[in-house]
């Protein structure tokens, strides 16, 4: 039988084929193209639960203004691609791959501006805050006009490749599979570093933490920028590969859809909230297709339960699993403390 | 072992998406249209008045003896939403689309979603001229152009005596370009704006623009947005005592923005939208079906389908590239909202917006 | 810019009546963090369904065909609503936060999150997306006013402003000078005294949501009389007035009063000077200066960071 380290491995090799195999296994399927889209979301989506993870799950720190990142990097990724403000020609700037780092700096530092005046604040407040600059942003995308052209809108050319555009969802999937693949390695390095380890001791307590020599602002600054960063990236794929975005896409809704992926799948944990993306982003067009799978005449839509569902699933995961689908063995030990390995019981009931 | 099991359900689930639609066989066209929100009642009579035409059409054999269905999305007034909504309409294999409502969904699921797939869309309701400027040859509508209906609105509001006039919007897509064309046909007429600002749509307490616009007492109150947030602007606009009446366009033109604004403070309100037969055929069919009065759209996403339909009757083949073509072909079309022609851009030329003014608590036609 | 007074009379007074909405919210926002230091994200959902029973209520009246005059209609629809939304407040404290009072706090965070977007979504489910007013007769009842010098005041601003005050001034009462306010002043300050005093906290506990939520009941049914409801005017609204909770010193039930008030000003005086399109960035932009700068709000005590 081989050792767990040896299974881990495989597992990891197994869902990489996948990851990388995708568009080649789906290219086969009726619907392929919406399937492939669908591909595409998902993996926006677990982009940013990593990202929102670092902050939210590693760090401790409720950040429910999280989809501004995303906006911010697809705006700024949208005027690079224009050259210029919104009037300008849609794509006379110099394109996608410089679009790319541009985004990423410009949400890095928008995640700098949020946390540094957010250092002293706890848990409630620095939610509520925010979640106050996340309405900010976009309402300011919506105000300045002569930025992004308001609630008109911004048409954002498709990324170039040696000259030719990529508008192909099977090509466009590789992209931000490698933007996935290098959030997560980014993300899974930090984790296993010193830093990764002041995140959760922050999280923790954060006062002992201090008290044990960790640089706690500098900590909470970098989740923030790490977290806002990715988002940033993910924002400057959506924004190219949509072709057009306008404010009312980066909206707080967002945020919460990605903070129940981030609490179904276990905060903290980097294999949970992939999970939980991949869930709750398919969940929707599963439970869309859902009448033509089951056969059933006319066109019941299930999306108006959505949220109903998203909602109900964070109160019920705090009540049953706080620790979500796939915890880190820390976590878990953190919210059952002694019972053995695999045993459970209900958070509250102790 | 875990994350193995992951990727199986992942890849699993997603290849079950793709399991085949209903095996209905048969001509499929979309109509796409926000069934939720605030607009949900102009997104219902979208979806009637496409629903009619194709009841009607299958009621006589179909079309070519294949029955027509008929498949539903909501875009929920959201373009996010609306571009998913886009793409599964496309993928289930429909040959066009009536819809959307919001010019803020219509022009990016057109040039992003329909266009590569060769889809028709003929929208009974987006406005802003900017839709068919793109040399798109897929985008028709069957509604006026926001140009069009800034200007007959301005043209009537400087016959009608209004001199000087605060021009407000609600900041999306569809109100600002509404007011920028009013404001723009406006002061060319001679007319004088002394404000121009905007409201945040959604919000309900406009009482502190109100004040401001009051202060500057002018003869008219221009205001580019729809019916939710219009209803309350008069009436919150009355209960501080300003007096000029409200002017807005087909966003307004909804018995909702009577009922929300109240009689009495919607009284005297100026609304522009095409004149049309409100105890017609049409009409009394509709009501008999559906249990209401048509809703402002209801009448151009009925002709929307009809053209459509009538297209791919008429095409040599029933496929996209060929519906597209024929009904770019359309040449005095009769619907129940006039007679339809596309011009190359796929808008009517001679497209006339006319003005109702809100008499009794309800819209009565003023001028043509 | 010639600064005219009748102008920004009307407008303060504006933006006292929206206040003294937002006001009657944060008081319950106020109170459960006061005991609880917890945000009870669900609250501004409270507010929103106590809004739509007030509507019910209204509607029910006519459909069951009893015709009371509109003062004593009005009346009914407060009480049933100010009731249920006693009841759904304490429900919710019962049911979804005293399980996870030894929870960590992110856990409780999420928890009210999730329960508000619930509360918000089957509400949606239950009585759709579309815009409601309530009946012409309640709305219209109201409207006229009289000008008071260069400004207007409407009946029904009138009737706003004086309801919230009664309502206010009843809470202060309350809170002061019942045994009641005294238990729970006790529960705030330090709950493991105030239980070896005797006090049972988990009363307490309850009691405050349920003070707090027919509060925002009666603002509820005010913002219905005034504008129009959705389901959505929990969370935006809610918002608002967990600002002015934060702006007046969270836990502080004068400064929740004060904050309210203030900050409808605030917008009124932004949208009416500034712009209408930049009101909320203005109200978000307070929230966020005072956070930083003053955390503690305005009449809270100087408190650096609250271990």
């Amino acid at each position: 039988m081989p050792g767990p380290l040896l299974r881990g491995k495989a597992a990891m090799a197994v869902v990489f084929a996948v990851v990388l195999l995708l568009p080649h296994i789906l290219r086969f399927m009726p619907q392929s193209d919406y399937l492939m889209d669908v591909a595409i979301t998902t993996a926006i989506y677990v982009t940013l639960a990593i990202g929102l993870n670092v902050t939210v799950g590693l760090a401790g720190l409720l950040d429910l203004g999280y989809i501004a990142f995303y906006g911010l990097g697809a705006y700024a990724a949208a005027i690079v691609i224009h050259g210029g403000a919104a009037q300008a020609a849609v794509s006379g700037g110099p394109g996608f791959w410089v679009a790319l780092p541009v985004a990423l700096a410009v949400a890095a530092i928008a995640g700098l501006a949020i946390g540094l005046p957010t250092l002293r604040l706890r848990g409630d407040y620095l939610a509520i805050v925010t979640l106050a600059f996340g309405q900010i942003a976009k309402l300011s995308e919506n105000n300045w006009d002569w930025l992004t052209n308001g609630p008109q809108g911004m048409e954002v050319a498709k990324p170039l490749l040696f000259g030719a555009e990529l508008r192909s969802p099977y090509v466009l999937y590789y992209i931000i599979a490698v933007i996935g693949i290098v959030t997560w390695a980014c993300v899974r390095n930090l984790n296993n570093s010193a830093v990764g380890r002041a995140w959760v001791a922050i999280r923790e307590d954060e006062i002992a933490a201090g008290a044990m020599g960790i640089n706690v602002p500098k900590m909470k600054l970098l989740a923030f920028m790490t977290g806002a960063a990715f988002a940033g990236l993910a924002g400057a794929f959506f924004a190219s590969k949509s072709g057009f975005i306008s404010p009312p896409s980066f909206d707080f809704i967002e945020t919460i859809i990605i903070l129940a992926m981030v609490v179904l799948g276990g905060m903290g944990s980097l294999p949970g909230v992939i999970l939980g993306g991949i869930i709750l982003a398919i969940l929707p067009e599963f439970l869309r297709s859902l009448p033509s799978i089951l056969q059933m005449e006319g066109s019941f839509d299930i999306t108006p339960y959505r949220m109903l569902i998203y909602g109900g699933a964070m109160v019920l995961i705090m009540f049953w699993r706080p620790e979500g689908l796939l915890p880190e063995a820390h976590r878990r030990r953190e919210l059952h403390p002694n019972l053995a390995e695999g045993e459970r019981k209900p958070v509250g009931h102790t | 072992m875990r994350r193995f099991v992951t990727a199986l359900i992942a890849t699993a689930a997603l290849t079950s998406l793709g399991m085949p639609a209903s095996a209905a066989d048969g001509v499929k066209i979309g109509v796409a249209a926000p069934l939720t929100g605030a607009l949900a009642k102009m997104g219902a009579d979208i979806r009637n008045g496409a629903d009619l035409a194709v009841q009607e059409i299958n009621a006589r054999g179909g079309i070519k003896g294949q029955k027509v269905s008929l498949i539903i999305g909501d875009d929920k007034g959201d373009p996010r939403e609306g571009i998913t909504v886009a793409n599964k309409l496309v993928q289930t294999g429909v040959l066009g689309v009536v819809g959307h409502l919001n010019s803020g969904i219509s022009i990016p699921a057109s040039k992003e979603v329909y266009s590569p797939a060769k889809v028709t869309m003929i929208t009974p309701a987006s406005t802003n001229p900017e839709l068919t400027e793109r040399g798109l040859k897929n985008v028709f509508r069957t509604i006026g152009r926001d140009d069009q209906q800034g200007k007959d609105a301005a043209d009537y509001a400087l016959k009608a005596g209004y001199k000087i006039a605060v021009v407000l919007h609600n900041k999306n897509a569809y109100g600002q370009g509404l007011a920028d064309v009013f404001k723009k046909n406006y002061e060319n007429g001679g007319g004088k704006v002394l404000m121009f600002d905007g409201i945040q749509t959604g919000d309900k307490d406009f009482t502190p623009v109100l004040t401001r616009v009051k202060a500057q007492k002018p003869d008219l109150v221009f205001f580019g947005g729809e019916y939710q947030d219009g209803g309350l602007l008069v009436a919150q606009a009355r209960k501080i005592g300003l007096k000029a009446p409200l002017m807005g366009g087909d966003g307004l033109f909804d018995s909702l923005f009577i009922k929300l604004a109240g009689k009495k403070a919607a009284e005297g309100s100026i609304v522009t939208f095409p004149p049309f037969d409100k105890a017609g055929a049409f009409a009394k069919t509709y009501k008999g079906k559906y249990g209401a009065e048509p809703g402002a759209y209801s009448g151009y996403s009925y002709d929307a389908a009809k053209v459509l339909l009538d297209a791919i009757a008429k095409a040599p083949k029933a496929d996209r590239v060929s519906v597209m073509a024929q009904v770019g072909k359309t040449r005095s079309f009769k619907g129940v909202t006039g007679t339809i022609t596309f011009n190359g851009k796929g808008d009517q030329p001679g497209f006339k917006f006319g003005v109702w003014r809100v008499q009794g608590g309800d819209f009565q036609l003023v001028t043509k | 810019m010639d600064l005219d007074l009748g102008i920004l009379g009307q407008q303060i007074l504006n933006g006292l009546t929206i206040g003294s909405m937002y006001a009657l919210i944060a008081l319950g926002y106020t109170m459960v963090y006061g005991i609880l230091q917890l945000i009870n994200f669900a609250h501004g959902e409270v507010f929103m369904i106590g809004s739509f029973l007030g509507l019910g209520t209204l509607l029910g009246l006519e459909a069951l065909h009893i015709s009371l005059p509109i003062p004593l209609a009005l009346l009914v629809a407060f009480v049933v609503a100010m009731a249920g939304a006693a009841l759904l407040g304490m429900g919710i404290e019962r049911i979804a936060y005293r399980p996870l009072r030894s929870s960590p706090r992110l856990a409780l965070l999420i928890t009210a999150l999730g329960l508000s977007i619930v509360l918000q979504n089957a509400v949606m489910l239950l009585v759709g997306t579309e815009d409601r007013t309530y009946p012409e007769a309640f709305t219209e009842a109201l409207i006229d006013g009289f000008d008071l010098g260069p400004i207007h005041i409407s009946y029904q601003q009138l009737f706003t402003l004086g309801l919230a005050l009664v309502l206010m001034v009843g809470l202060t009462v309350l809170v002061q000078r019942t045994r009641l306010g005294k238990a729970m002043r006790a529960t705030a300050q330090d709950p493991v005294t105030a239980g070896l005093m005797g006090i049972e906290s988990n009363r307490v506990i309850a009691y405050t949501f349920a003070i707090g939520s027919a509060l925002a009941a009666a603002g509820g049914i005010l913002f219905g009389l005034t504008y129009s409801i959705n389901f959505f005017i929990g969370y935006q609204a809610g918002l608002k007035a967990f600002i002015a909770a934060v702006l007046g010193g969270i836990g502080n039930i004068p400064g929740a009063m004060l904050g309210g008030l203030l900050l409808g000003v605030v917008e009124a005086l932004g949208a009416g000077y500034v712009s209408g399109t930049w009101k909320d960035v203005i109200a978000f932009g307070i929230l966020v200066l005072v956070l930083i700068f003053r955390p503690s709000g305005l009449l809270g005590e100087r408190v650096a960071e609250k271990v």
